[in-house]
């Protein structure tokens, strides 16, 4: 279990701005600025000490910015924060077909249903999320029965699941956070297709497999540029791509991106302010 | 019908890197809200601000949805911009590492005046030339 060091921050007078811009300097993740106080987070792996929270505020009491501070030290564990918001998630229809059931509810399927049984926790991909509703659309165009398939940012493992239902033969779900590789692999189980679909904690540049005939990744634009090049080195010729995470008014930079990397673009589906895009390989 | 507000949770993260380990997962958790989600919009939204700190601001509502708007980065990754430096000096009274120009410090104070809590452009001039001077960054006239 991962720990992460939490120091609440207290001065006079208290100037959130000025201090949180100086402890930048230092190897945090992230501030949390409340009434009165900041609460500073840093991985317990990165060292952080209170001697060198001091050594930084000190500094802005010799420059007259602040009077006095006290810093307290903490430590927290990284758990499942989202049990309070799982609370009121309900089944979910994401088209026609596919229907997202969280394992604490019930639900009777009709026939032609496929249900797919998420336990949702710190991943990507509960099905609430508009991209993941344009990814099954995408999903269930563009599956063939047989097809090797790549997910990459698999979050809970819900696309690699959901394109083993529709009719491929494998799925391969990469992931770089470890909730995930956890999450995916317990929804795989519950699922009953761990034997068609592994989740690996790897990138796509540490994966030996290739020739798949359809790689989804539902994860952000610039990450998106960055793997065009892989992603079509990964895909069999004319294999097809599936790419969301993007904002409508990204998708002109990443069609344009991918067109130089040697693909075609075949369509858009958009929903909100959010899009998929499709190429061929 | 307007919904109801429950919270305001203010945050500093790396633009599109929020994850939900701390400080973002405690701090909408606690609240009810959907983390991933929201860092899902938070980093589609600040992708092309790689490598700033960007504060936000999250509205909360009673019925667990929330909206959010993104600030100006901290005065210190301002001033590091503005000095073409990478990191401030660990000495700042012995090793100075850049320098910026008053006007330079009239930019930013004018800038981040409305999070400085500052009297006037004055005062928010002093506080962003205190940051400056404590990360080593000489202002010059």
């Amino acid at each position: 279990m991962n720990y992460y060091k939490e120091f609440t921050v207290t001065a006079e007078p208290f100037v959130p701005e000025i201090i949180s811009s100086l402890l930048w300097e230092l190897d945090i993740s992230g501030i949390n600025e409340e009434v009165n106080c900041l609460k500073i987070f840093a991985p317990q792996s990165a060292g952080l000490t209170v001697e060198q929270m001091n050594e930084v505020l000190q500094r802005l009491v010799n420059e007259k910015l602040l009077r006095n501070y006290y810093v307290e030290e903490n430590l927290i564990e990284d758990k499942n924060w989202n049990e309070e918001w799982k609370k009121n998630i309900q089944v979910m229809k994401l088209s026609e077909r596919i229907v997202i059931k969280p394992t604490f509810r019930d639900y009777s399927s009709s026939e032609g249903e496929i249900v797919i049984t998420l336990d949702p926790k710190m991943s990507f991909g509960t099905g609430e999320h508009q991209t993941t509703r344009l990814m099954v659309k995408a999903l269930e165009k563009y599956i063939k029965p047989g097809d090797k398939v790549l997910d990459i940012g698999s979050g809970t493992g819900i696309l690699a699941i959901a394109a083993v239902k529709l009719g491929a033969s494998s799925a391969l779900g990469i992931d770089n956070d470890e909730w995930c590789l956890m999450n995916g692999i317990e929804n795989c189980r519950l699922n009953l297709v761990d034997d068609k679909v592994k989740i690996r904690l790897a990138e796509i540049t540490q994966i030996d497999e290739k020739e798949f005939d359809l790689i989804a990744a539902n994860i952000q634009k610039n990450v998106l540029l960055n793997i065009a090049e892989k992603i079509s080195a990964k895909l069999k010729k004319e294999g097809t791509a599936i790419l969301s995470g993007l904002l409508d008014y990204d998708t002109d930079e990443v069609i344009s991106h991918y067109k130089k990397c040697g693909m075609n673009f075949l369509d858009k589906y958009e929903m909100g302010e959010w899009a998929v895009l499709i190429f061929k390989n | 019908m307007a919904k109801k507000i429950t919270g305001y949770i203010k945050l500093q993260i790396p633009a599109g890197k929020a994850n939900p380990s701390p400080p973002v997962g405690p701090a909408l958790g606690q609240k009810g809200v959907n983390i991933m989600e929201f860092c899902k919009q938070f980093n589609a939204k600040t992708a092309d601000k790689d490598g700033l700190i960007i504060p936000v601001v999250i509205t909360v509502f009673s019925d667990k949805s929330f909206t959010f708007i993104t600030k100006t980065p901290p005065a210190a990754v301002l001033l590091k911009r503005a000095a073409k430096i990478e990191k401030g000096s660990p000495e700042p009274n012995r090793a100075k590492v850049g320098k910026v120009t008053k006007e330079q410090v009239k930019e930013i104070a004018q800038i981040k005046i409305p999070d400085l809590n500052a009297y006037d452009i004055d005062h928010a001039m002093s506080l962003v030339a205190g940051t400056a001077r404590s990360m080593g960054i000489n202002v010059e006239d």
